[in-house]
């Protein structure tokens, strides 16, 4: 049997990394194209208005339903355009148009990044490998939220993380980069998709842990209160991960302590095919933390105007020292839960999923955050056609030029696996490779 | 007898004993117990055992619910198993550990722990990183007091140890690694049988050479035997099924005869099972040759080539035993 690829002999090793201790100093094992260091590694106030289906948002929930059916998901649908009157859209129309054209800059290239992932995975040309959790469909959340950030706030992201890292002023080549699994990726290709992390953007990173978000961003949020800063920091979880006790705790202590961090609930009605109607007493999640007298929105998920108010409500009660808020938005995601059971290559969606009905897919999809943001900020007077359809070329543009990065990016050397797992030191070589058979003495 | 997969002779066991005890319940977060067999046959433990029983078409993300539950059941007199999937170990293990693995003996023996954890595993496979690649967490449980640890590797075993550990009076750790379930699978007999805890097997007898691996390092090293075999050594291949209580007679029988122990396991290096395994023979064997071959001590990265170096895979498998056998 031959040796595989990248596999050294031992005394190479060891000329390698220094000595055969139980560590060694670090020498970067990794002939890179890119210069870097290794050491250094709703209230109904801000609603924008009644939802014109079946079920208005508040009265009657999905919660608490044990007899949920696929289909079921088709009776929240939210209104077909986003008010174009109202707190929320007053609020949203009073941004300077440089943060509104960012804003749907942002949600167009988190959609159509992940559209053109979601087609060379399902082509299978590049050999793409691993985790992909979209987020398309659910982008007015991220957005909405990112909007009423600053640059140095924090926010802590979840599997499905891609829409939060754009929203965030993710590099769009650096993240495609990592998909590849590439050595010019935010992780260096340590982590794929469910890992990608910029602390220089205040990102957190994405998680593979359903529930890790809210102690991570509660604890950003407690050391601005040590520094004295008015930074807040976002936890961003799905209604999934709000049943883990982590959730509760994080929100209970942060009321408590009036810590500034805030807990927005992405919710989609499902955890992987798992109804939330059937694992949740309540008609909403952000019914489940009212007693604690911190503010609760539910908002339209997929207005991004909602979300907006919301969030900037939310975050000037944080900066002004009053404590967490809770922010809940309903939404859809248009994929499978991961990976891409279902979908076509050039088609959105996917279709024929055991746990929801093909309708109420297209339903929502015709609920498009994008294009209902879109709609709005024409109709609203605010930019023209032209406009966003200058963005989108320059959008695609760049998506295009991210994957050609990542194309012709180098792996990471496989060597390069035992750095990185601690700060100036190798995990020895010797605990995989062969060292000399130890012989115990009687 | 008859040819069933993996899953199917796991959920087999745990429905031919909730079939026996009235009592008995079955939590679990999304993986709903339905499997089916190549005839068609459907078996649907919602569907037999309501949902008073199971958890239905799935609980909510909440493992230590799950986990904690389960305990109070069994502690409260119910055979009771908790399944949870593999990045959930560490929610799972403080219940187990301060509940599950003491109250017999805080309380005197006044309680019984009919109790199961059903673990799922990780891999060393490309793409998922760190959360969602972990191995060895065997090592973790069995170092817990009261807690006894089964690691199946092939179906037989699977449904066997399911049924002894379903059985027997104290928690058990069970852990469930997707990797060993592809592949051929040996026959599985269709009525309830018992692999007895604590009762290890020696798949492949030989003279030079004792190779101990378990679920899922046995699958490298099966892709290894046979290059071994062209390569003139004579392994001794033993699968311990249960790593606590530790088979030692069985182990110690071979090492006797062979006078060399190679360890091979896809756990982290330190502290790790094999280290005790090694501990154990080496001290009532002295004098024997030994090496261990594990994953380091680095969460496993995503990408591949990084992967795949450092697995201890099938040519790292034949480097180490043609080394031990130099010695």
């Amino acid at each position: 049997m031959s040796r595989p690829n990248g596999m050294i002999d031992r005394r190479t090793l060891l000329t390698m990394f220094g000595t055969a201790g139980a560590t060694a100093a670090v020498v970067s094992a990794c002939g890179t194209s890119l210069k870097r260091d290794l050491n250094a590694e709703l209230s109904a106030g801000v609603t924008g208005g009644k939802w014109d289906k079946a079920v208005p948002l508040g009265s009657q929930g999905p919660g608490g339903n044990p007899n949920w059916r696929p289909g079921d998901a088709a009776k929240f649908l939210p209104p077909e355009k986003i008010p174009t009157s109202g707190k929320a859209a007053e609020l949203m129309a009073s941004l300077p148009k440089e943060k509104l054209l960012t804003t749907y800059q942002r949600m167009s290239a988190s959609r159509k990044w992940e559209t053109a992932m979601k087609d060379l995975f399902v082509d299978g040309k590049d050999g793409l490998y691993g985790a992909f959790h979209t987020y398309v469909g659910e982008e007015a959340i991220a957005n909405g939220v990112m909007t009423a950030l600053n640059d140095d706030d924090y926010i802590a992201s979840t599997h499905r993380g891609h829409g939060h890292l754009i929203a965030k002023g993710g590099s769009l080549d650096r993240m495609s980069a990592e998909i590849f699994f590439k050595d010019t990726g935010y992780n260096k290709g340590y982590g794929g998709s469910m890992h990608i992390m910029d602390l220089s953007k205040g990102i957190m990173g994405a998680n593979g842990i359903v529930g890790s978000s809210p102690y991570l961003a509660a604890g950003a949020a407690l050391r601005a209160l040590a520094r004295g800063t008015t930074q807040v920091a976002v936890a961003f979880l799905g209604d999934g991960a709000a049943a883990s006790p982590y959730y509760f705790s994080a929100v209970r202590s942060s009321a408590n302590h009036k810590v500034p961090a805030i807990f927005v609930i992405e919710n989609n009605f499902q955890y992987m095919g798992v109804p939330m109607a059937t694992v949740v007493p309540t008609k909403y999640i952000s019914d489940y933390t009212k007693g604690l007298g911190i503010p609760h929105y539910l908002v339209d998920g997929n207005d991004v105007t909602s979300v907006y108010a919301a969030a900037k409500e939310a975050v000037d009660f944080a900066r002004a020292g009053n404590g967490p808020s809770v922010i809940e938005g309903i939404t859809y995601r248009w994929y499978d839960h991961s990976g891409f059971a279902g979908a076509k290559a050039s088609v959105n969606g996917a279709m024929g999923l055991p746990y929801r009905s093909d309708e109420e897919v297209r339903q929502w999809m015709s609920r498009d955050p994008n294009v209902r943001f879109k709609t709005w900020l024409v109709a609203k007077g605010l930019v023209t056609e032209s406009e966003l359809a200058r963005i989108e070329t320059e959008t695609q543009e760049a998506i295009e030029r991210s994957i050609a990065f990542a194309r012709q990016s180098q792996c990471p050397d496989p060597k390069a696996g035992v750095l990185n797992t601690h700060a100036n030191v190798a995990v020895a070589a010797t605990q995989f490779f062969n060292r000399s058979g130890l012989t115990i003495s009687a | 007898m008859s040819k069933k997969s993996y899953s199917f002779a796991q959920l087999e066991a745990v429905a031919q004993e909730m079939r026996k005890n009235p009592d008995m319940v079955f939590f679990y977060e999304y993986e709903t117990p339905v499997a089916t067999l190549p005839t068609g046959e459907i078996l649907d433990l919602v569907k037999e055992f309501g949902t008073r029983r199971t958890s239905g078409r799935g609980w909510a993300i909440d493992e230590s619910w799950i986990v904690g539950t389960a305990i109070g059941a069994a502690t409260a007199g119910s055979i009771a198993i908790a399944r949870v999937p593999s990045m959930a170990t560490i929610y799972a293990i403080e219940y187990v550990y301060n509940q599950a693995g003491k109250l017999r003996s805080m309380t005197g023996g006044q309680v019984s722990m009919p109790f199961v954890l059903w673990q799922g595993g990780g891999s060393r496979s490309k793409g998922s990183a760190g959360q969602h690649t972990e191995v060895g967490q065997e090592a973790l449980y069995a170092n817990l007091p009261g807690i006894k640890v089964v690691v199946p590797s092939d179906a037989y075993d699977a449904k066997g140890l399911m049924v002894a550990a379903i059985r027997d009076p104290d928690p058990v750790v069970y852990f469930d690694y997707p990797e060993v379930k592809a592949g051929e699978q040996p026959d599985v007999p269709d009525d309830a049988y018992e692999v007895p805890l604590g009762k290890a097997i020696v798949r492949q007898p030989g003279r030079d050479l004792t190779l101990v691996a378990w679920a899922p390092a046995t699958v490298e090293v099966k892709r290894a035997l046979p290059g071994l075999a062209k390569a003139g050594v004579s392994v001794e291949y033993i699968d311990p099924r249960t790593l606590k209580p530790l088979d030692l007679d069985t182990l110690v029988t071979s090492v006797r005869k062979t006078r060399r122990l190679l360890v091979v396991e896809h756990g982290h290096y330190t502290n790790s099972f094999g280290s005790h395994v090694i501990s154990e023979v080496v001290q009532v064997v002295p004098g024997i040759k030994v090496k261990k071959i594990a994953f380091p001590d680095v969460p496993g990265p995503g990408a591949e080539g990084m992967m795949t170096w450092l697995r201890p895979d099938a040519p790292k498998i034949m480097d180490a035993a043609v080394q031990l056998m130099r010695v």
